[in-house]
């Protein structure tokens, strides 16, 4: 009938399930086939315990990734200056692999081998393990991941439990949750637990069976999650962590906390000798003092002082209370500020046996064969890797990929001649990603493993693409702020569509070719066989259990009580797993856990020297606020922009598909100008009204926007969705919007050296 | 049809959805748009000109900064159960789109349309919209095609079916296991995909079904009830300030 409209095949209707692994949430999905060859929908597994069914737009939307127009179809490399969209030409996979290689062997005959630097935006997964196998058995301390809130969120449990190892957070029994600015239901933690449990909770208050969890939302903007929940206390962008230490000084002002509990169980509360024998001031006398008075945590938030102490009485007194927090899980927080969000989680009693908040649990994966690093790996990894050249002032230095872009923008200490990047896009989605347009510049060689002409393989050199999340093997170790240890194997959907190889094929090629102790180091024959023996290791462990169905066992299994193991052998676990199944187990107790110096839960951390701390300046070893100074003139830039991530608008190394594009707002997205939203009384006051083009300029930088009026908006806060402004992709993507990344402010934590990233100053004035 | 004349049949599908669960996700447009190869455009920012079935709308509480309140409705047709006629089919001047009163689904034959746009005109819920263009994709995304849907044509009006064709397949398959393909039911692909499982989906005349019991909670409401169109669409919020804008037109 209609020629020029598109007829599509028929045939049989099968299901496939696996594992989305487009976020590190670990939801079951099953890919509905035509012909066994033709992917038409993904929709969530009902029997996967972690969404039980339920899918978000991203994953929805996934078989857009795996058709995009915009994919790199086989290997290509650049023939004219770097990032000349035009200058890139095929060439054959045996001619890029051996360019790489030759590259990577000189630079270690060279006996250079730290000047290759790699960039994953892998968080979780054994992929990420390979690639630090590679490093060091190449020798090179220059492996970096993408910036994640469990980097900072480690170092909190470090200082306090002296393990450093992500919080995790038994939501299926709270009873009020206390939400610091994390977006429960916009993608905090694992979006498909966290939709599914708030579901839950809803159907509850409406049949009136369980008790349903009450949530307080805390935050500047009316976010969905401030909209939905039962209450939202409006303050001041970037005083959360001053309201968590306003309400902890009401606790222990008017012995509202876990008096046994802290008597018994931690450290630092009182005032403290340390081992010089000098004084020291306890968490306790720091509350009390006058610069965390309830006036001054009522000034710093915009709070009135009755509200905090309501909110500390009703924290108080609730049994399953807990306090959450953390704005995005792609952006590290202030460690201080990270430490004091956990304090008031201590004053509450929750990090014990079956309470709110532990450690999220290690899985037995079978271990990575010791590296014999040879001589010249030796050389190499004793070299200090690029972000920590400066560094000797940050007492807790951790690898920082601000650092390292930093560092090799300005004036490195050596140079980096090979750049791999791997599924990250930082020339888009870093905030502050100019840094990353400088440091790539000195950059000699850079190599990119995406599968999309992304922002950042645009500046590549050579791109070897690696297969979608639906053509390979993946795997996924831990759901972010599940209390349970959780494994699941993500298995192929279909076979590759492309001439494309998995970067970890890639990766174990490169390595056997090269010989000697690498080779060594990263025996496998392919990704997946590298894959099934980490399974035939956690088989061997003996523990855990494969979920069988979407009954809720998984997230009800208790402390303790692990499961019985109903697995045979390695093979078994690995066929079940395969199909879409996954692996558990139960919580652990954080109380017996804890490794910190004292050997109890620290509230004064002694494992925190620094000089100030030397200097007398206690309250440095202590949970803390201090305000973000934003730079920039006050006059100059009288607002202050926030940038905001939603559910409906992809913003990481995934770019928004064409099917959640067309569900935004006209007032998110019109033509080709994005909003930022404004109360209408700044609005007003600026001359602007509804759908105005707007110049929003920070110090980082300008661009042009439309105003939107949303009274969820603080007076003088501009906000500012993540995931428009692409400048790359295909017509459906490129050219929407503007991109916040551009215009945040980085700083760098004292603590950490990691950066942190959410808002500038900013001044708005009409086109 | 007189109204004497209808019978009611014994399967009247329809879905509830529970806005004090809706996160605003967007999942069930996404999944209705791959379900039923809704095409798009580069630019789809024109709401006017762009083909969404399950449309959202946007409701506030009209209050400022700090008491400010809003929610996500989302909009699927309504499926009226109106006895005569929906306000769709009664301007239909070529029967193309009818109610089939085996299960109370309102239908959209494409082949039939000759694009008059009366139903456009005469849905009050704005849930039919037009095809302005072709329908296309890029080349690589027409894998992507769903085979049980048929893809529209220039110049002809579509809207959300409830996803009939599911219900057919689960009619063959109560045929081909014996059993009553009159009890047969289906969850349509924004019900299957609502991660919070705020959209529920059945035969409202089936006394045991989830719908039917939740259509009797206080929380429930219907879109512009005051025109009696009947929708088999419920809505579910404990909020006063939504319902009372149910009946003030969107």
């Amino acid at each position: 009938n209609w020629s020029w409209r598109p007829s599509p095949e028929r045939g049989p209707i099968t299901k496939k399930a696996t594992i989305c692994t487009l976020c590190e949430g670990g939801c079951g999905i099953r890919a509905r086939l035509v012909n066994g060859n033709r992917a038409v929908l993904l929709e969530g597994n009902p029997e996967h315990p972690i969404n039980r069914g339920g899918i978000c737009p991203l994953a929805a939307s996934g078989l857009q990734f795996l058709y995009a127009p915009y994919r790199i179809t086989q290997p290509i490399k650049q023939t004219q200056k770097r990032g000349e969209a035009s200058g890139f030409k095929p060439i054959p996979w045996d001619e890029a692999m051996s360019e790489l290689l030759d590259k990577l062997v000189n630079l270690r005959t060279g006996g250079t081998p730290h000047a290759v630097a790699c960039i994953t935006g892998q968080g979780q997964g054994s992929m990420r393990d390979l690639w630090q196998q590679f490093f060091d058995a190449y020798g090179s301390p220059n492996f970096f991941q993408m910036p994640s809130h469990s980097d900072s969120l480690k170092l909190a449990a470090f200082l306090t439990l002296g393990k450093e190892e992500p919080l995790a957070f038994a939501l299926e029994k709270a009873s009020y949750i206390l939400s610091f600015g994390s977006d429960l239901i916009g993608g905090w933690g694992s979006p498909g637990r966290m939709l599914a449990l708030w579901g839950d909770w809803n159907a509850a208050q409406s049949e009136n069976k369980t008790p349903s969890a009450k949530i307080i939302q805390i935050e500047s903007r009316c976010s969905m999650s401030a909209a939905k929940a039962d209450r939202w206390i409006p303050i001041i962008p970037g005083s959360e962590a001053a309201l968590a230490l306003g309400i902890a000084h009401v606790m222990v002002k008017e012995n509202l906390y876990d008096t046994s509990y802290v008597a018994t169980n931690v450290f630092g509360f009182e005032d403290w000798t340390d081992s010089q024998g000098k004084a020291r001031q306890g968490f306790k006398s720091f509350l009390l003092a006058s610069e965390n008075s309830l006036e001054e945590a009522s000034r710093r938030t915009g709070l009135e002082p009755a509200k905090i102490v309501e909110l500390a009485k009703d924290f108080a007194t609730q049994p399953n209370a807990v306090a959450v927090w953390g704005k995005s899980r792609d952006l590290p927080e202030k460690v201080h500020h990270e430490l004091a969000f956990l304090a008031l989680n201590v004053l509450k009693g929750n990090l014990k046996s079956q309470g709110m908040i532990s450690l999220a649990p290690s899985v037995p994966l079978g271990p990575m064969p010791q590296v014999l690093a040879d001589e010249v790996a030796q050389q190499g990894l004793a070299r200090k890797s690029l972000d920590q050249v400066k560094a000797q002032d940050i007492p807790l230095s951790r690898k920082s990929l601000y650092g390292f872009l930093k560092n090799l923008s300005e004036a490195p200490s050596y140079p980096i001649e090979v750049l791999m990047i791997h599924e990250a896009n930082p020339a888009y989605s870093l905030p502050g990603n100019q840094v990353f347009q400088k440091a790539i510049q000195k950059v000699g060689w850079v190599v990119s493993f995406s599968s999309y002409m992304d922002e950042t393989s645009l500046q590549a050199d050579i791109i070897l693409p690696n297969h979608t999340a639906f053509e390979r093997y993946d795997d996924v170790i831990g759901v972010p702020g599940l209390p349970q240890a959780y494994y699941a194997v993500a298995a192929p959907i279909l076979p590759p569509q492309w001439n494309t190889r998995h970067s970890g094929d890639v990766l174990l090629q490169m390595s056997k070719n090269m010989g000697g102790s690498v080779a060594d180091a990263l025996p496998w024959k392919s990704y997946d066989a590298f894959l099934q023996d980490r399974v035939k290791g956690l088989a061997a462990s003996g523990r855990g259990a494969v979920a069988q169905t979407s009954a809720r066992q998984l997230q009800e299994t208790p402390e303790g009580a692990s499961p019985k193991a109903n697995y045979k052998d390695g093979a078994d676990l690995w066929k079940k797993l395969a199909s879409g199944q996954c692996w558990y187990d139960a919580p652990q107790n954080p109380l017996q856990l804890v490794q910190s110096p004292s050997g109890k839960i620290e509230l004064a951390f002694q494992s925190l020297q620094s000089k100030e701390l030397e200097a007398g300046k206690d309250e440095q070893c202590l949970p803390n606020f201090s305000s973000i100074a934003l730079s920039g003139n006050e006059k100059e830039y009288p607002l202050t922009l926030v940038s905001y991530q939603a559910l409906f608008l992809s913003h990481g190394y995934l770019p928004n598909p064409p099917f959640m594009t067309k569900t935004l707002w006209d007032f998110i997205l019109r033509n080709d100008d994005s909003f930022v939203e404004l109360h209408p009384e700044t609005a007003r006051s600026l001359g602007l009204d509804e759908g105005n083009r707007a110049v929003l300029k920070t110090p980082a930088g300008e661009c042009i926007v439309r105003v939107h009026l949303f009274p969820g908006a603080r007076l003088d806060v501009i906000y500012m969705p993540q995931g428009l402004g692409h400048k790359a992709y295909d017509q459906y993507i490129q050219s929407k919007g503007a991109n916040p990344n551009e215009l945040l402010e980085v700083q760098m934590d004292p603590v950490s050296g990691l950066g942190t990233a959410w808002a500038a100053r900013a001044q708005l004035r009409r086109a | 049809m007189s109204e004497e004349e209808r019978k009611q049949s014994a399967v009247r599908f329809g879905m509830v959805i529970d806005l004090d669960k809706c996160s605003g996700c967007m999942a069930c447009s996404v999944a209705c748009q791959a379900e039923n190869n809704i095409s798009f455009r580069p630019d789809e920012t024109n709401k006017l000109r762009s083909i969404t079935w399950m449309e959202v709308f946007y409701l506030q509480n009209g209050k400022d900064y700090g008491e400010y309140q809003y929610t996500y409705l989302p909009r699927p047709c309504m499926h009226c159960d109106a006895p005569h006629h929906a306000p769709c089919t009664f301007v239909c001047p070529v029967n193309a789109t009818t109610r089939n009163e085996e299960n109370g689904i309102v239908e959209h034959i494409y082949p039939r349309c000759i694009g008059c746009r009366y139903c456009i005109v005469a849905c009050p819920y704005h849930a039919r919209d037009f095809n302005w263009w072709d329908p296309s994709w890029p080349k690589s995304m027409e894998s992507m095609l769903n085979p049980e849907v048929s893809t529209r044509m220039r110049g002809v009006v579509e809207k959300c079916t409830f996803c009939h064709h599911r219900l057919l397949n689960a009619r063959a398959k109560a045929y081909l296991e014996e059993t009553d393909p009159d009890k047969a039911t289906y969850l349509p692909a924004c019900a299957e995909a609502c991660p919070t499982k705020a959209i529920s989906f059945g035969n409202l005349n089936d006394p045991e079904s989830e719908v039917a019991a939740l259509i009797k909670d206080p929380r429930a409401f219907r879109l512009l009830s005051k025109l009696h169109t009947e929708p088999k669409v419920y809505y579910l919020s404990k909020h006063d300030w939504v319902r009372k804008q149910a009946d003030k037109g969107f």
